[in-house]
């Protein structure tokens, strides 16, 4: 009898744990009162290991856009913004994290320098010098493309420092607030701070990594196959760059790896896929309109 | 003896798994919409915002049927957060909601009061050009004119 009720429980945790398993959900135990110390210690190493929620990944991109947006002009060319924005919705739409938890917002920096920043959370700013050095509609879905990549891979918090997420789970706790106290939102703020610095060092000055930079183009390209763009356009656009030598202090073009090095990597990644040459005319009178060529 | 357990064990088993699809899961984006169904563009029947509990139904690709407040629909695996799903009632007529500290809980780290602390301490930022960016909005329907004339591919 003892050994049938143990191959009954036996089955039923057996369900339980294959339940869980199948879902890829946590199966929810009884509170035990003096584990409880325990459970909440392994909670907070649990969410110490996990990655940034997508709302603070937001506020961190707001934060870095704001940081990038008192350096350069904001264009306010409603017509133009427009447009690229549709590209970009496109885009996002077609890449493999088509929502963000505050959406994605494409927007113009008023400066003739070649940049883009992908701020976390799904602003990205796009220089009128990069839109002007594009040629078509192809070119300029390819550098948002790399841009959303960039958000798709989360490669700007990413750069945040190891240190501040333990420091601020300290500060958090486990309580279950959504409020802190004056001298809990001081040591956040520091660290928010810190971790916009350090998202804006990356995006800014530094430059992504070479495996972030060809993950990145690689994710583009695919990208742009689903929506419908020729991928090999993003090797174009970087082949045009190459031929004008041009450098910038940062964003896109600041990385380990050089353009040429992008280019042949390109090259051995792209996917297949050319964009439909009967609607090419409709694609290159649109983008002659919005940016008045 | 042990063929009874067994068969009623067994039952219970099937029982569990069977119902494993109905749970809840959170709204991890600001907004978002129910659709008809999944794919982007199809009609919305129910508009949701963040930390608003759905019940999950099954998984078509990267997109989840569920219901939220009796409507049912599709929302796009990356509007829920998937960890945030909680195993049904065994007997599978009760489901366990998100708690509110869970919900409490994805709040935290930086949020709008960490934000308006760090503005208060940094008015040389730009925040007022980042809220009008933020006030940029493409409709659905100019968009799908957009793909459709330019020859590109609906997601």
């Amino acid at each position: 009898m003892k050994q049938c009720v143990s191959l009954h429980i036996v089955i039923l945790l057996l369900s339980g744990f294959l339940a869980s398993e199948v879902s890829g959900f946590s199966f929810p135990v009884p509170s035990i009162p003096h584990l409880d110390k325990a459970t909440k210690a392994a909670k907070e190493v649990s969410r110490a290991q996990r990655p940034i929620s997508d709302e603070e990944e937001y506020y961190i991109g707001r934060a870095v856009a704001a940081k990038i947006l008192s350096s350069y002009p904001l264009l306010e060319n409603r017509a133009l913004t427009g447009y690229v924005n549709l590209i970009g919705q496109t885009i996002a739409l077609h890449s493999d994290t088509p929502q963000t938890y505050g959406g994605y917002h494409f927007a113009i920096l008023d400066t003739n320098e070649i940049n883009a920043f992908a701020c976390p959370g799904g602003t990205i700013l796009i220089t009128r010098g990069m839109i002007s050095a594009t040629r078509n509609e192809e070119e300029l879905a390819a550098v948002l493309a790399h841009e959303v990549a960039h958000i798709h891979h989360r490669d700007g918090v990413a750069s945040i420092k190891s240190t501040r997420w333990t420091e601020a789970l300290t500060v958090m706790g486990v309580e279950a607030t959504r409020s802190y106290t004056p001298a809990q939102v001081s040591q956040l703020v520091r660290i928010f701070e810190g971790s916009v610095e350090d998202v804006f060092k990356t995006l800014v000055v530094n430059g992504y990594g070479r495996s972030q930079e060809y993950q990145a183009d690689e994710t583009a390209m695919r990208a742009l196959s689903r929506a419908g763009y020729n991928p090999a356009s993003l090797r174009d656009f970087l082949l045009v760059l190459a031929a004008q030598g041009t450098t910038t202090s940062g964003g896109i073009l600041k990385t380990h790896p050089g353009t040429a090095e992008r280019i042949e990597n390109s090259a051995h990644t792209m996917p297949s896929g050319k964009s439909d040459e009967s609607t090419a005319l409709a694609r290159s009178a649109r983008f002659n309109t919005a940016l008045r060529k | 003896m042990i063929p009874r357990i067994l068969i009623t064990s067994l039952s219970l088993f099937i029982l569990s798994t069977s119902v494993v699809l109905a749970e809840t899961a959170r709204i991890i984006t600001k907004e978002n919409a129910l659709r008809e169904q999944c794919r982007f563009f199809s009609p919305v029947k129910a508009r949701m915002q963040y930390a608003d509990v759905i019940t999950v139904i099954s998984k078509e690709g990267d997109w989840y049927r569920a219901s939220f407040k009796g409507i049912e629909g599709c929302i796009h695996k990356n509007a829920i957060e998937e960890k945030s799903f909680t195993l049904s009632g065994i007997s599978g007529t009760e489901k366990r909601s998100a708690t509110n500290a869970e919900v409490a809980l994805a709040g935290k780290g930086f949020n709008p009061q960490i934000e308006a602390s760090y503005r208060h301490n940094h008015p040389d930022m730009n925040f007022r050009a980042v809220d009008l960016i933020e006030g940029y909005a493409v409709s659905e329907t100019d968009l799908l004119d957009f793909i459709n004339k330019g020859g590109l591919n609906r997601p």
